[in-house]
């Protein structure tokens, strides 16, 4: 574990913006989401979560895939730089794994080529990911119900506690080590080489710092309350495909898209061709199953025609069918779902509502 | 208050008036209520009505599949002065029989804007809410402030002219008259003095930060089509992008098909994630209607909505040359 002045914070993302592109919260007419960073003065520090998703650094709303004229098609170019990202709550890193599972990990095709998303994987694969401890979770965070934790260093690169005067930064990844290796050295070699002048900031974390750390970490999981059970939900949710019981659960549910859109998770997508005469573009676009237009075919026919079957299945996906996929859930607990819904529905009653469920489909 | 409006409810389900009643009751997040429908005496206990009851529950009439509300079935909505407007409307565009519907109003003293709330309280979390006398107060860890409710009401609020039911079945206390609120309209006036190049930018600067979620729309009682025109691919009428060539189009397209139709209850602007403007365009719309053709949204059932009306001696004025 290494310590890093909050002094010597804006040396430090400036020197990291040279050879990354750095990406952090902002906050811009009360909200919040990554953008594009230069200096530590542009970040909101005081965050817990940000309003938009990280999702949509490595996974755009709306990314052009490519273009076509006369002369033929063309690829959107790829930045030049590697993406770091500063600050990344631990269900935000989870999330970021999560759709790399979905995107970055190659399966075959029919044609039997084995295809990976090369827009996602450009973007991640070389990605520096800065993991950001939360000391202090919202009453709405429930991490702790999926696995995750306020101190969780999973899938984080370099995992960083935020203890006051200090951050202090913990490599976790190989990629990470190698990084807080780099600045290390830089910091023994001092100031001579002037572009690594703030790695010189620096230096190893101190018994005190780590107890520090400790302290912090075990605060924050006693401000989380005790998670209900969810083992065995997946198949509870199977069980319970065709009762009514999914009626009651969406009545209120008014099948916008905030809660998908918000999420970090959700990853369903449209793609559109926008073109007149012979010049043109092909760009994918975020969609949500909530909206009807999500299943309709081309027949006029519907397979999620009631408001409860589109909220079925945003459940399903996250809590059943993703498991049977990739063997976890579909969701980081992260809570944005919870404080954008229009309408106050609390995925959180919904998955206790399942596990309470008696009736017929029940195991 | 609540008590009274728990027991009439109570009588209406017990008494087979109503098989349904849809109000509102405390939510998950400190500073929310959220919509229920109640369909038995023991339940109507859950009832609240505070100023976090933003929803509008009118919506819970004519969205799809609201089996529990369908025609025929005699359904009771809590309603605060703009909810009963939009059940007004809804008689009188024929979407809902008069009948069918037992309008319960309750007293509003406005809803609140909890965008407002939050940046009062400076990012500390809210975990406690209580309202007195006018008077807000909100606590959390290291967080205990008190404002004027007025400070933190919604835009919608601040510009109501119904905060009580025109039209009613039952009200919770005694109903005030309406009253005009011109006052209130600074925004709409300031918005009206600039030229149409400094009009477009302010659209732009509100509809660049949308994000195409339609919470707005859905939560929106004048909204109530089978299939939006957003949702139709053949033909396509609208880019799916959140580009602001796409947004801006949709915004215009919204607020076109609720001129004369809004009721001004602003549930679209405290539904949006992203904090945008929305009452500005449909305030402006309803204020145009009102100058042309002496029509306000939803106070009478009985008189034709504007748009679905012709008058001989209505002015002429919008159409231009
Ligand atoms: S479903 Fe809700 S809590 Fe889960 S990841 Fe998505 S926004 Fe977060
Ligand atoms: S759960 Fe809430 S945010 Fe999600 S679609 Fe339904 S109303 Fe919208
Ligand atoms: S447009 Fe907004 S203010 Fe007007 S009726 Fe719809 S939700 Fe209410
Ligand atoms: S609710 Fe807000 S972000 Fe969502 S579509 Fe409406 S204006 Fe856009």
């Amino acid at each position: 574990m290494v310590r890093l002045e909050k002094g010597k914070f804006d040396d430090f993302i400036r020197s990291l913006a040279e050879d990354y592109i750095v990406y952090a919260a902002v906050t811009t007419g009360g909200k919040s989401s990554f953008k594009v960073v230069a200096s530590a003065g542009e970040i909101d520090e005081g965050r817990l979560l940000t309003d938009r998703s990280p999702k949509e650094i490595f996974f755009p709303h709306s990314e052009v895939l490519f273009e076509y004229d006369e002369d033929g098609i063309r690829e959107t170019e790829k930045a030049g730089k590697p993406i770091a990202v500063w600050g990344l709550r631990g269900c935000d890193v989870k999330s970021l794994a999560m759709l790399d599972k979905v995107f970055g990990t190659a399966r075959q095709m029919p044609d039997n080529e084995m295809f990976e998303d090369p827009y996602w994987k450009r973007k991640y694969d070389n990605s520096l990911i800065f993991g950001l401890a939360c000391n202090e979770p919202r009453s709405s965070c429930f991490c702790n119900w999926l696995g995750g934790g306020p101190h969780s260093e999973d899938a984080s690169d370099i995992f960083v506690i935020d203890a006051g005067d200090v951050f202090l930064m913990q490599p976790v990844s190989d990629k990470g080590k190698a990084f807080i290796g780099k600045m290390t050295d830089a910091a023994g070699a001092s100031a001579q080489d002037e572009k690594r002048a703030a790695g010189a900031s620096v230096a190893k974390a101190s018994g005190a710092d780590e107890k520090k750390a400790a302290e912090l970490a075990s605060g924050a999981r006693a401000m989380m309350a005790e998670p209900p059970d969810l083992d065995g939900l997946d198949e509870r949710l199977k069980g319970i495909f065709h009762e009514d019981i999914w009626e009651e659960m969406s009545a209120k549910c008014v099948n916008c898209g905030a809660c998908a859109f918000v999420c970090s998770t959700c990853h369903c997508f449209d793609v559109q061709d926008e073109g007149k005469g012979g010049k043109g573009k092909r760009i994918r676009i975020w969609d949500s199953c909530m909206f009807p237009i999500f299943t309709r075919e081309a027949s006029g026919h519907n397979p999620r025609p009631l408001s409860r079957d589109r909220f079925k299945q945003r459940v399903m996906h996250k809590y059943s069918y993703f498991v049977d996929n990739y063997g976890e859930s579909l969701c980081t607990g992260c809570g944005r779902c919870v404080i954008v819904c229009p309408v106050g529905v609390d995925i959180r009653e919904v998955i206790k509502r399942v596990l309470s469920f008696e009736g017929k489909g029940a195991r | 208050m609540i008590e009274e409006l728990r027991e009439k409810v109570k009588k209406l389900l017990a008494g087979g008036d109503v098989e349904l009643v849809i109000g509102w009751e405390k939510g998950s997040q400190p500073l929310s209520s959220t919509p229920v429908f109640i369909d038995s005496p023991e339940e109507a206990d859950r009832l609240v009505f505070d100023s976090t009851c933003g929803n509008n529950p009118a919506v819970y009439s004519t969205k799809d599949a609201r089996r529990l509300v369908k025609a025929g079935k005699k359904v009771g909505v809590v309603v605060k002065g703009c909810d009963a407007r939009s059940l007004s409307l809804y008689v009188a565009e024929k979407q809902v029989k008069r009948d069918n519907i037992v309008i319960i109003g309750v007293p509003c003293r406005g809803v609140l804007d909890s965008d407002k709330v939050e940046e009062l309280a400076g990012g500390r979390e809210v975990l406690e809410y209580s309202e007195q006398d006018g008077k807000i107060t909100v606590r959390g860890k290291d967080l205990d402030l008190t404002f004027d409710a007025k400070d933190v009401l919604s835009a919608s609020c601040l510009a109501c002219i119904y905060p009580d039911a025109k039209e009613y079945d039952i009200f919770i206390g005694e109903a005030r008259d309406g009253k005009p609120n011109k006052e209130q309209n600074a925004a709409i006036d300031e918005f009206e003095k600039l030229s149409s190049e400094e009009r477009w930018k302010r659209m732009e600067e509100i509809y660049s930060k949308c994000i195409r979620c339609y919470a707005c729309r859905n939560v929106c009682p004048s909204c109530y089509c089978n299939e939006c025109f957003v949702d139709q691919n053949d033909p396509q009428w609208i880019g799916k992008t959140p580009e602001i060539t796409d947004t801006m189009i949709f915004h215009i397209i919204r607020n076109l098909h609720v001129a004369g139709r809004c009721v001004e209850c602003g549930a679209c602007e405290r539904a949006c994630p992203m904090g945008l403007d929305l009452l500005l365009l449909n305030r402006k719309a309803a204020r145009e209607v009102e100058e042309r053709f002496g029509y306000v949204t939803g106070i009478d059932s009985g008189e034709k909505p504007a748009m679905a009306d012709f008058r001989e001696d209505e002015k002429q004025n919008f159409i231009m040359g």
